[in-house]
């Protein structure tokens, strides 16, 4: 699917020829730029029609959003506007409980499949999408355990094997040095950044295709926020991720798109620049710039 | 989207981004004076007028100063985003482009004091004055632009600035001529044509104003494009 | 307003003609009368707890000996021993625990855990609760008709043990569903995140953090269940047992036997009151260091409860 062609994806950035200064010019330009130019955007997965109930309350209305893969996908928004709850539909966290109810599509791509389907059973969903949450919940075991538990689920046993996964996991979550000697600790005896990094960490071992994040650093110092959205920015080129948060800042720092929902429906969808500087519908602009209310 | 200043929530940001709204405004207002008081000055040979100009100088630059200072408040304070952030963006370049024709009307006012000692032509400095009115109108044009965020009024301000050049160009024609006819007239077109060429910059600053305008209200860059284009990005988007 | 005694933060009186001074020093009036009478009334709780224990003590400490552990009951109360009456105690709290705890685990997970919430488990909840509440004697007649008569269990050490099983049920029920309650959502937000089913969560995750509050539970349920005289009454204890049950461990082939569920038996609590009804005063020393034993496996138990809820809560904090 040539994502280029849809609505709400605006032109890669490529400088044009009547901006572009002198060729000589435009070459060093080329080389101060270090981020390597990014391949054009593929789809992961495809909302359709999304509605959801709670009961007799609906929380989403005709949501339609693409999710890039190997992007950062940001959902922002006021509180209640539904994007936790669309967050959740993506792992089918909404099945653990009873009264809830979902209607239209999520299609996941390569597979072509609606994860939706109540023929799709939520346990494999949740085998390849994974998820971090708002706190750090890390289990009351050994930091080891914690990452290990994804894998065992998964019915790996070997002892080499699990120590390799936990190792490229810690790794991942740029957490191994501070952690490799004291493997068999308590995960609570991590300080709040670290043990939300152990939290990544334990969500990545599983090699997910999509890492759902739930507002990761709204319980975080602005050191370990910086931490973790620098992890961001390097987990994106391995991981599709989709974020919601409610720091705006932090959606325009770490996210290619940004999406902005109200009240249960999606607004504007965009690229990130493109909405923080220039948005389309007023409702964004009025909640970017603080003038919600 | 264009900006709407108020209704934040928070009214202290309304009133900091009304601010340097204002202060641009009065700043412009201030270089718009300079500039009518230096040609009047070289058009009437009147040294002492020059002279206040080139003194008054000091307080243009130190209006860029103090708003450059309040723009970086709000940015530090505020991370303003969307049409705030284009606001203050637009505020930055502004002051920059009025703070340069100030000097460019404290150099017209130096020539009138060096013109105002010696002889004084025929048809006193007509040309030149007409020039510098017109440029004064397109400089008042854009400030008024700037003040109503209106794109397409930026736009036909821009485009004067094609006859600007062009009135620039048979100025100096003529003052070749001028100096080819009687070489002892060179000092004095000279300093003529050096006002002429810093009337003709003052024009391309007060275009580059305009592109900020249009930035402002249409969140589109327009710099170093053609006026063709210019009008393209405006009006396919409006 | 120079007042030296006061010493640091230096207040003048009247603040918007509230004297601040004066309502800060009625509320502490009050405070102090506040500690003087729970102060009284925890004193009296102590001392009259304090005196049944130093009475007990003065009757029974004297006849707190080794033969006293190993003798048999007997005519002369200098003979008079606790044996069976410990072993019998020791044996009826295995069966109960084997019996109870499982059962009361597995029922307090399935209804936290699987259990739709509709009305069916709302009324398996409501019964639970009075279930708790219902005289133990009751739970006597009961089993006197069905385990006794109906099953054919007898009078028997397994009667007994099922009996204050059923009792201690909805005790046990009820701490597992605390322990598995209090247990954060996130955590199992998590384990259901990673791809784990509910099996694998309850395995891995509920069961291990809720464990000390199980133990904790199942603790404090036997120590109830070990003072329980009415049912065992009801459904036959005797009073009077001169021999031990088999031995659980045998010397020959297959070295466990079953045997022992079906004795007669008899245990403390009832030993202690049909030493009270004699007439002779020896046997009422006799019963008071019975009743000391007593007490004392009960403060074991406890502390036991205590010492395993301390160590689990320093791997757990939620």
């Amino acid at each position: 699917m040539d994502l280029q062609m849809r609505k709400g994806f605006s032109k890669p950035l490529i400088l044009t020829s009547e901006h572009s200064p002198t060729k000589q010019n435009k070459k060093t330009l080329d080389t101060i730029d270090n981020m390597s130019p990014q391949t054009p955007p593929v789809m992961k997965a495809q909302v359709k029609n999304l509605n959801f109930y709670y009961g007799d309350v609906q929380a989403l209305k005709n949501v339609n959003l693409d999710i890039a893969e190997r992007r950062v996908t940001a959902l922002i928004g006021p509180s209640g506007c539904g994007k936790t709850t669309y967050l959740r539909c993506f792992n089918r966290m909404h099945d653990l409980y009873p009264g809830n109810r979902y209607e239209g599509e999520i299609m996941l791509f390569p597979d072509n499949e609606n994860i939706l389907s109540p023929k799709v059973d939520p346990i494999e969903v949740r085998m390849r999408i994974s998820m971090v949450f708002q706190k750090p919940n890390p289990f009351p075991k050994s930091i080891y355990e914690n990452v290990a538990y994804g894998l065992r689920v998964r019915g790996i046993r070997k002892r080499r094997e699990l120590d390799d996964k936990v190792e490229q996991a810690l790794k991942g979550a740029a957490l191994w040095d501070e952690v490799k000697d004291r493997l068999h600790n308590l995960a609570f005896t991590l300080s709040g950044g670290q043990q939300q990094r152990l939290c990544i960490a334990r969500a990545l071992a599983t090699d997910p295709e999509i890492l759902l994040f739930d507002e990761p650093t709204s319980a975080l110092d602005p050191i370990a926020t910086a931490r973790i959205e620098e992890l961001i920015a390097e987990l994106k080129e391995h991981v599709t991720i989709i974020i919601v948060t409610h720091n705006m800042q932090q959606a325009a720092r770490v996210s290619d798109y940004t999406a902005f929902m109200y009240l249960g429906e999606m607004v504007e969808f965009g690229d990130t620049d493109a909405i923080f500087t220039n948005p389309r519908k007023q409702q964004t602009e009025d909640y970017i710039t603080g003038r919600y209310g | 989207m264009k900006p709407n200043i108020h209704t934040h929530i928070s009214r202290r940001y309304n009133a900091e981004l009304e601010d340097i709204r204002n202060r641009v405004l009065v700043m412009g207002g201030l270089v718009e004076q300079q500039l009518v008081d230096a040609i009047t000055a070289l058009a009437d040979g009147d040294a002492q007028l020059a002279e206040l100009t080139m003194n008054n100088d000091y307080k243009v630059n130190s209006m860029e100063v103090a708003i450059d200072e309040e723009c970086n408040q709000i940015i530090v304070r505020r991370q303003p985003a969307a049409s705030d952030l284009r606001l203050v963006m637009a505020v930055i370049k502004t002051i920059t482009d009025l703070e340069r024709i100030g000097d460019e009307a404290e150099k017209i006012a130096r020539m009138a004091m060096h013109l105002a000692d010696m002889e004084r032509p025929k048809n006193s400095y007509l040309e030149i004055q007409a020039l510098g009115i017109h440029v004064r109108q397109m400089v008042h044009d854009a400030l008024d632009a700037f003040a109503r965020m209106d794109s397409e009024a930026a736009m036909l301000v821009a485009k004067e600035d094609v006859q600007v050049d062009r009135e620039y160009e048979s100025i100096m024609r003529q003052s070749i001529t001028y100096m080819m006819e009687d070489p002892r007239t060179i000092t004095r077109v000279l300093d003529v044509i050096w006002s002429a060429r810093a009337l003709e910059r003052i024009g391309d600053h007060a275009r580059n104003i305009c592109e900020y305008v249009i930035y402002l209200d249409k969140g589109k860059d327009v710099r170093h494009i053609s006026l063709e284009q210019m009008e393209k990005e405006i009006y396919g988007l409006s | 307003m120079d007042d030296a005694t006061t010493g640091g933060l230096r207040l003048s009186g009247k603040k918007g003609g509230v004297d601040v001074k004066a309502v800060i020093a009625r509320q502490k009036t009050w405070d102090a009368m506040f500690v003087v009478l729970g102060l009284m009334a925890m004193l009296i709780a102590l001392v009259t707890l304090a005196a049944l224990i130093i009475n007990l003590a003065i009757d029974g400490v004297p006849r707190l000996s080794w033969h006293f552990f190993t003798n048999f009951p007997s005519r002369f109360a200098e003979k008079a021993g606790i044996l069976s009456a410990w072993v019998g105690t020791t044996l009826v709290m295995l069966v109960t625990a084997v019996s109870a705890v499982p059962m009361g685990v597995a029922a307090g997970i399935y209804l936290e855990e699987y259990a739709p919430k509709n009305w069916v488990t709302d009324i398996i909840e409501i019964n639970i609760a009075n279930l708790a509440g219902v005289p133990s004697i009751v739970y006597g007649l009961m089993a006197l008709g069905l385990f006794v008569y109906q099953l054919g269990f007898g009078q028997s050490i397994l009667t007994a043990g099922l009996t204050l099983a059923l009792l201690i049920l909805p005790i046990v029920i009820i701490s597992t569903r605390e322990a598995v309650r209090s247990i954060p959502s996130t955590i199992r937000e998590a384990s259901y995140a990673l791809g784990a089913t509910p099996w694998q969560t309850v395995k891995d995750h509920v069961l291990p953090y809720s464990l000390g509050g199980i133990l904790t539970g199942m603790i404090i349920a036997l120590s109830r269940a070990i003072g329980e005289t009415a049912p065992l009454i009801a459904i036959g204890a005797l009073t009077f047992i001169a021999f031990l049950p088999e031995a659980p461990i045998t010397t020959e082939p297959p070295f466990v036997s079953f045997e022992w569920l079906t004795a007669p038996y008899t245990v403390m609590p009832i030993q202690m009151f049909n030493w009270t009804s004699r007439p002779q005063a020896e046997f009422h020393f006799n019963a008071a260091a019975a009743g000391l034993v007593l007490m004392a496996m009960v403060l074991v138990m406890n502390g036991l409860a205590i010492y395993i809820r301390y160590r689990f809560r320093k791997r757990i904090k939620w």
